[in-house]
């Protein structure tokens, strides 16, 4: 073994290590990390190893750490001789022969190429790949790595972790070699005092500083310890560093010795981690061999040797006295400081302690001085950070960015954004000493103070993303789970304080919660901040306090309505998709009614949950779809669909006067009070009926002269069939609703005279008043707003419509527009702004409208309407726009381009969305808010003026069906409670029995879909666009349902 | 400075067998005086046991040779997670609760598995929520752990020593049937 | 080190030795800073918190007990917050175990209830956890009642430091922790 004692004898394994790198044959070397063997890169070495050795190739197999990319494991770099370094992602055993044939032919696999790497700074060294390939995208082009820095991870995924002289290559123990040659420690501790190196672990405090501490700490012995017990959950950067470039982490450490004096180094390792446990045991014996570690390190007289402990468990050791006192062989519990481990440390001997990604930094600086450090990253936080970036965004893995980099970077840029459609709702940094940061305060720059401010803090990199799909007192509650479950138990403060803040945040969980527990909670984590003893008690109560402060909606939501909008907490919930339900349907109840072929108990459940089932089944954005747990197997159950072909049975059937009598009968008794709802569409339609049932006197007010609201004169008959909508107002008439239509209120009664003639009053008037944008040209005869023009069509009125038609927006009403238009017999395209994911309509209605001919235009904002002389449109111009910054909807901002495009068209349909014609509330008691919306208790529904409620888009804009029809129902049960005092809801429910076992294997069937006409007939006609489901159909999707409302033990 | 070690200070008891008592001395005086010891000490102890966890006369004996106190022996036994003082069954299923893991439904996992296994955690066994529960046929143990730092792969569970990463219910129900019909 | 330096407390000028802690240099003079785990002639643990104070140009609370003196400190021992968190510290002690003055053996006799008079802690406002922890009733003179116990530690630290019997030490963590005798042995059954 050759042991470096000299220049020659250095230069020499460099020499030897360059050759492996760059060998005279083709390169392959396979990521295999511990993330990477988790996606299956075993297989992959013994594929290429097989195939190899089969076809005798003269190929270079090598086995290398991680690139960083985590969600794109497993990752194979492959080199030609003179061509760039090319990582392939997603790498499968079956794709190995493919590879070794393109590489053989000199080629690369151009369908699994990530990036390429012409040359790589490996900042004590360097390695020029070669050039070509250029097709494919420079490392930093692609997005996962742009704007990265990869100082700490300079040699991940790109050497053998195994092979010294690889380690070598790349410019290993360079600032090894010159430290000891130039024989001046405190010039040393200068630099890494100049460079402003801070503490990676968490605190941030100065490294420099702490390196003079223990350099003038007098003492026989000193210890270095590496504190590499990752305890945080949510963070892996550390076990990665390890894994793949275990030398840096040694010569690191050897430094710092010969810096400070110290003669001993201890890393201290989770267990949790075997793979860097055991690479990290053979770097040392490797750099022992080598002369590099041990006695007479390079020759130069110092002696430093390195151990290695494994850690047993305990995140409380991530404390530095804790972690001492572990070393000592006892319990994990930390000690007051004073003493200080510089003064009175390990054994009462001087002792340092860094984390692992600290001792990283320290051979850069060494090499490339102060200066260079401090021109990365900010002026208080210099240098780099490595975090490991999880939860909900595509592209999972471990980031490298100067400090400062702003969080929106890391989420969308890097981060690519959410998978699904969901809005990112927090990111969570720093694990559980750290907290929450919303959405809103993205443009926070990461660093130490900045985090500090808002409450959170940096920790030790971790960086969880989290969207609508996680509660936020979940979260709170979980960190504190955990933080009691790890507490030492020494001091009073975190031992008990954390026992009882876990009491109020699980009850709060179940629904039992108060307001007063807030308060509690958050005086009980401020005391537990100020008082503990160490750093774990002085920062678990983050997490809480973060959430409540910035969260405090979700906590109410939870106290005050039971009620967990993420779906999170069990107990506030039937099942998953109950929770989603704007009307709370019990959607398991209805589906096992219809598979024990009990129908009519099935149309009972469903109308009593949902007066308007049939409209819902066709028109609703179904949000059950996404929280089915089926899906998980092969996809949702079709639950939208069971509930309309129950509704479909019964309404035309002769057995629909048995069960409107049935309905009457669970009305309550008569109660003599009188209510008037104000608007008749599917928000007054569910508050009247409800209401009705109470046994209140209901009248319902609507200008228009029939019942439906939207549902009758926005949404076109195909998809909506007036005989459908017909039926159900007959059943809401049936129980004993009363209507007054053609009447206005205020113009034709007033407010007043409502409040002196009713008990209570709620407004639910709709949206019909069209926004308007500015643009040039709107005055044009051809330019009609949406709604009015959907209410022409489905008043049978004549529309005069072009032949070529232009729809502006992306919502459901210009898809309806859309729709509406080609039945009339023209030809469409939508002008949308943003992309096709960004578009708020149901998919599916776009997808039709797109078979049945339209086309339509992203990134395309319009710019100005153009007319003929005579004052008629003739076209649109739009201006083609780019994506930019992320706004704070989550959603890329269109940013013009000076790209003009002109589409000739003869009308042009606004849909640019509606607003509420708030004028009547003026002068009327009602308080209107910033929105210009009506104010009410978000829980209550409860107007500023006593007797009156308001529910639907009068108080939530444009919405959707479902969403207002909750709005009426919730109304009712305020309504009822307030009118007669009593809590009478629950009692107006029948009672089902029904069997209460969820299946015990997964049914085979997959989802059945509604069958659609044929594109081109359908485009023809008005006539309804889909059949539904088949009564086989729906039996078979009712047995498909997994049955989560059914509940284990007592819960 | 660490505890000396004691050559003339017997074992107490005879449930040793010499071969084991031989093995513990020779493990001491490899770590002996380094800091770290107990815990490598106990960390080998506990690995040489078919049923990974630490037999009380192991530690008796450990705790004559070394000198070092019994109930500081016992202290760091029950403080870390790793160390186990009962039996451990057969194959272990070690579901990941790190935040990752949390926000991708490893509760849920964690519930099934209870449920699958027919575990009902004890009444206050004072080990705060440190969750270890072992079937009573010794076959299964389910365990947490605080985070693999695998949370790319969320949620990730650890089968017998494996990692199996974006597990869902039914994959982990698959692999349960698996080893229950693998015998051993 | 003889030097006589001088500190403040609660504005009052008072003569300290190098190297003695805040807690001991106040209790000298006659000063109250309440505390539970710190015992005259045992090592400090700082782990009660309840002798925490301020001290002028340090925003953060420190024990007095483990706290050195330093000439010219400035320390305020009362303010409101630290009543409020001194109450609540006790507050949390009575809601953790099962302390029951009135049936209990050192009613009248005991640190942790006339600190409570003192401080004027008349009610707990958390639910109280209601452990069932054991009570070992085997050592012929003694018996060790865990559902008193704080964890002050004393105990463990005068076996340790005073006897140098080393029979006591604190098992498991966080809400867990309980006092455990050699390999967890009944304490007739121990060495002593």
């Amino acid at each position: 073994m050759p042991r470096i004692t000299d220049l020659s004898s250095f230069n020499e394994a460099r020499e030897a290590g360059l050759a492996k790198l760059l060998p005279p044959t083709p390169r392959i070397a396979i990521g295999m990390g511990t993330c990477g063997t988790g996606n299956g890169a075993e297989a992959v070495l013994q594929s290429f190893s097989d195939a190899i050795n089969q076809r005798g190739l003269s190929i270079a197999l090598a086995r290398t750490g991680c690139f960083g990319f985590c969600a794109a494991e497993p990752l194979v770099n492959v080199w030609l001789p003179g061509k760039p370094l090319v990582i392939l992602q997603r790498v499968q055993p079956n794709d190995t022969a493919a590879i070794l044939d393109d590489l053989t032919a000199g080629r690369i696999p151009a369908g699994l190429a990530l990036c390429r790497i012409d040359e790589w700074d490996h900042i004590t060294g360097h390695v020029k790949y070669g050039s070509g390939f250029p097709e494919i995208p420079l490392w930093n082009e692609i997005p996962f790595f742009k704007g990265q820095k990869k100082i700490v991870l300079r040699n991940c995924g790109l050497i053998d972790p195994t092979d010294i002289e690889e380690f070598l290559a790349v410019g290993g123990y360079q600032a090894l070699y010159k430290a000891l040659i130039d024989a001046n420690p405190a010039s040393i501790v200068e630099s890494i005092k100049a460079a402003k190196l801070r503490g990676r672990g968490g605190a941030g405090f100065q490294t420099g500083s702490k390196w003079e501490f223990l350099s003038k700490a007098k003492a026989d012995r000193k210890y270095l310890i590496c504190n590499a017990d990752e305890g945080d959950p949510g963070a892996y950067m550390n076990r990665n560093e390890i894994e793949s470039d275990p030398h840096s982490l040694i010569e690191g450490m050897i430094i710092g010795g010969y810096v400070t004096g110290a003669s001993h180094g201890i890393v201290y390792v989770r267990a949790e981690y075997p793979l860097a446990v055991h690479r990290l045991e053979t770097a040392i014996h490797q750099a022992e061999e080598w002369g590099l570690l041990g006695d007479n390190i390079l020759g130069r007289g110092f002696n430093f040797r390195l151990q290695l402990i494994e850690g047993a468990g305990a995140f409380v050791c991530g404390e530095e006295t804790a972690l001492i006192r572990s070393l000592e062989g006892k319990a994990g519990r930390p000690t007051p400081r004073p003493p200080y481990p510089a003064d009175s440390g390990l054994f009462g001997q001087p002792t340092n302690i860094n984390n692992v990604e600290t001792w990283y930094n320290v051979a850069p600086i060494v090499v490339k001085g102060p200066a260079w450090f401090t021109e990365t990253g900010s002026p208080k936080s210099p240098g780099t950070k490595v975090f490991s970036l999880v939860g909900k965004v595509v592209n999972t893995g471990l980031v490298e960015m100067p400090l400062g980099t702003p969080l929106k970077t890391f989420v969308y840029d890097v981060g690519g954004g959410t998978a699904n459609d969901r809005a990112v709702k927090a990111v969570q940094t720093g694990g559980p000493s750290g907290g929450c940061i919303p959405q809103e305060m993205f443009d926070t720059p990461v660093d130490y103070e900045t985090l500090a401010q808002l409450g959170s803090i940096m920790g030790s990199g971790g960086m969880v993303v989290m969207d609508e799909d996680n509660c936020m007192v979940d979260v709170a509650r979980y960190f504190i789970e955990f933080t009691h479950s790890e507490s030492c138990g020494k001091c009073i403060p975190c031992r008990v304080g954390l026992d009882k803040s876990l009491h109020y945040l699980n009850r709060i969980t179940q629904g039992k919660g108060t307001e007063a527990d807030l308060a509690t909670l958050d005086e009980l984590g401020r005391m537990i901040r100020d008082t503990s003893l160490c750093g774990l008690g002085q920062t678990a109560p983050n997490p809480v306090l973060t959430t409540m402060r910035h969260f405090r909606h979700e906590f109410e939501d939870h106290i005050r309505a039971s009620r967990c909008r993420a779906g999170v907490c069990e107990d506030l919930a039937l099942s998953p998709c109950e929770n989603s339900c704007p009307l709370h349907m019990n959607i398991p109840r209805f589906l096992q009614l219809l598979k024990e072929d009990r129908l009519e108990d099935a149309f009972v459940s469903v109308v009593m949950d949902n007066p308007l089932p049939a409209s819902t089944g066709r028109v609703c954005q179904h949000p059950c779809d996404d929280r089915c747990r089926r899906s998980g197997i092969d996809s949702a159950v079709n639950m939208r669909e069971v509930h309309r072909h129950i509704a479909d049975s019964i309404y035309p059937s002769p057995r629909f006067p048995d069960l409107v009598a049935r309905l009457s009968a669970l009305r309550k008794p008569s109660t003599g009070l009188r209510c008037a709802v104000v608007g008749a569409g599917p928000t007054g339609l569910a508050c009247a009926f409800y209401l009705r049932m109470l046994g209140h006197d209901v009248m319902v007010y609507d200008s228009n002269p029939n019942a439906g609201g939207m549902l009758r004169y926005a949404l076109p008959d195909y998809r909506l069939p007036k005989e459908v909508l017909d039926r159900e107002v007959e059943l809401i008439k049936l129980i004993g609703v009363d209507f007054t239509f053609n009447t206005r209120v205020p113009a034709d009664i007033s407010l007043n005279e409502l409040d002196q003639r009713y008990n209570a009053v709620f407004l639910a008037i709709g949206t019909w008043k069209e926004n308007w944008v500015y643009l040039p040209g709107t005055e044009l005869t051809g330019v009609i707003p949406a709604l009015p023009f959907l209410e022409s069509v489905s008043k049978r009125e004549t529309v005069p419509l072009g032949k070529r038609v232009i729809v502006i927006g992306g919502g459901n009403a210009a898809i309806d527009s859309a729709r509406t238009a080609l039945r009339l017999g023209s030809g469409v395209t939508i002008l949308y702004r943003r992309e096709r994911k960004d578009m708020p309509a149901i998919p599916e209605e776009t997808e039709a409208a797109e078979a049945e001919g339209a086309k339509i235009a992203f990134l395309a904002s319009p710019h100005r309407i153009v007319g003929s002389p005579d004052g008629r449109v003739t076209a649109i111009e739009a201006v083609k726009t780019r994506l930019g910054e992320y706004d704070s909807s989550g959603r890329r901002r269109p940013i013009p381009t000076d790209e003009i495009v002109r589409f000739n068209c003869d009308t042009v349909i606004l849909a640019v969305g509606e607003t509420v014609d708030i004028d009547f509330a003026k002068a009327s008691g009602l308080k209107i808010s910033d929105r210009g919306l009506i104010e009410v208790d978000r829980y209550s529904l409860e107007t500023s003026r006593s007797k009156f409620y308001a529910g639907g888009d009068l108080i939530t804009g444009a919405s959707n069906v479902s969403g207002a029809m909750g709005l009426g129902k919730k109304a009712a049960r305020n309504i009822d409670k307030r009118l007669t005092g009593l809590k009478r809801w629950r009692d107006l429910f029948p009672k089902f029995e029904y069997d209460q076992a969820a299946p015990a294997h997964p049914s085979d069937s997959r989802r059945h879909h509604v069958r659609e006409l044929e594109a081109e007939d359908r485009a023809r006609t008005f006539s309804e666009a889909t059949v539904g489901l088949t009564s086989v159909e729906a039996m078979e999707e009712s047995c498909r349902c997994l049955r989560c409302d059914v509940r284990t033990g007592d819960h | 400075m660490p505890a000396e070690f004691l050559p003339g200070d017997a074992p107490q008891r005879g449930a040793l067998s010499f071969e084991e008592q031989d093995f513990i001395d020779r493990l001491i005086a490899s770590h002996q005086g380094q800091p770290g010891m107990l815990l490598s000490l106990l960390e080998e102890i506990q690995e040489r046991q078919p049923h990974k966890y630490l037999p009380a006369d192991y530690l008796e004996y450990l705790a004559a040779r070394t000198g070092i106190p019994g109930a500081q022996i016992y202290s760091v036994a029950t403080f870390y997670a790793l160390f186990n003082l009962k039996p451990q069954g057969d194959h272990t299923i070690c579901i990941c609760r790190g935040t990752a893991c949390h926000t991708r439904g490893s509760r849920d996992l964690l519930e099934r598995m209870k449920l699958q296994l027919g575990l009902v955690p004890e009444e206050d066994d004072g080990s705060a929520d440190k969750l270890s529960m072992t079937t009573p046929d010794r076959r299964f143990t389910l365990r947490t752990v605080a985070c693999f730092g695998q949370c790319a792969l969320a949620p990730v569970v650890e089968v017998d020593h494996a990692i199996h990463g974006h597990v869902n219910e039914r994959a982990l129900d698959r692999e349960v049937d698996a080893l229950r019909k693998g015998g051993a | 080190m003889n030097n006589k330096i001088s500190i403040r407390i609660d504005g009052e000028l008072i003569p300290a030795t190098p190297g003695a802690s805040l807690l001991e240099t106040a209790l000298a003079h006659g000063k109250f800073i309440p505390s539970l785990c710190h015992m005259k002639g045992l090592s400090s643990v700082g782990a009660c918190r309840l002798c925490l104070v301020e001290v002028a140009g340090v925003n953060r609370l420190l024990p007095a007990c483990t706290t050195p003196v330093q000439d010219g400190m400035s320390v305020t021992t009362q303010s409101d917050k630290l009543r409020r968190y001194r109450k609540i510290t006790l507050e949390l002690l009575f809601a953790e175990r099962n302390h029951v003055c009135a049936v209990c053996v050192s009613n009248s006799h005991c640190d942790l209830q006339s600190l409570a008079q003192r401080l004027g802690v008349t009610s707990v406002r958390y639910p109280y956890t209601f452990p069932k922890v054991p009570v070992d009733l085997t050592h012929k003179k003694f018996a060790l009642d865990q559902n008193r116990c704080i964890l002050c530690t004393r105990c463990v630290r005068v076996c340790a430091e005073v006897e140098g019997a080393h029979v006591w030490a604190v098992s498991s963590r966080g809400v867990g922790s309980r006092l455990v005798c050699e390999l967890n042995r009944a304490w007739a059954d121990s060495r002593y």
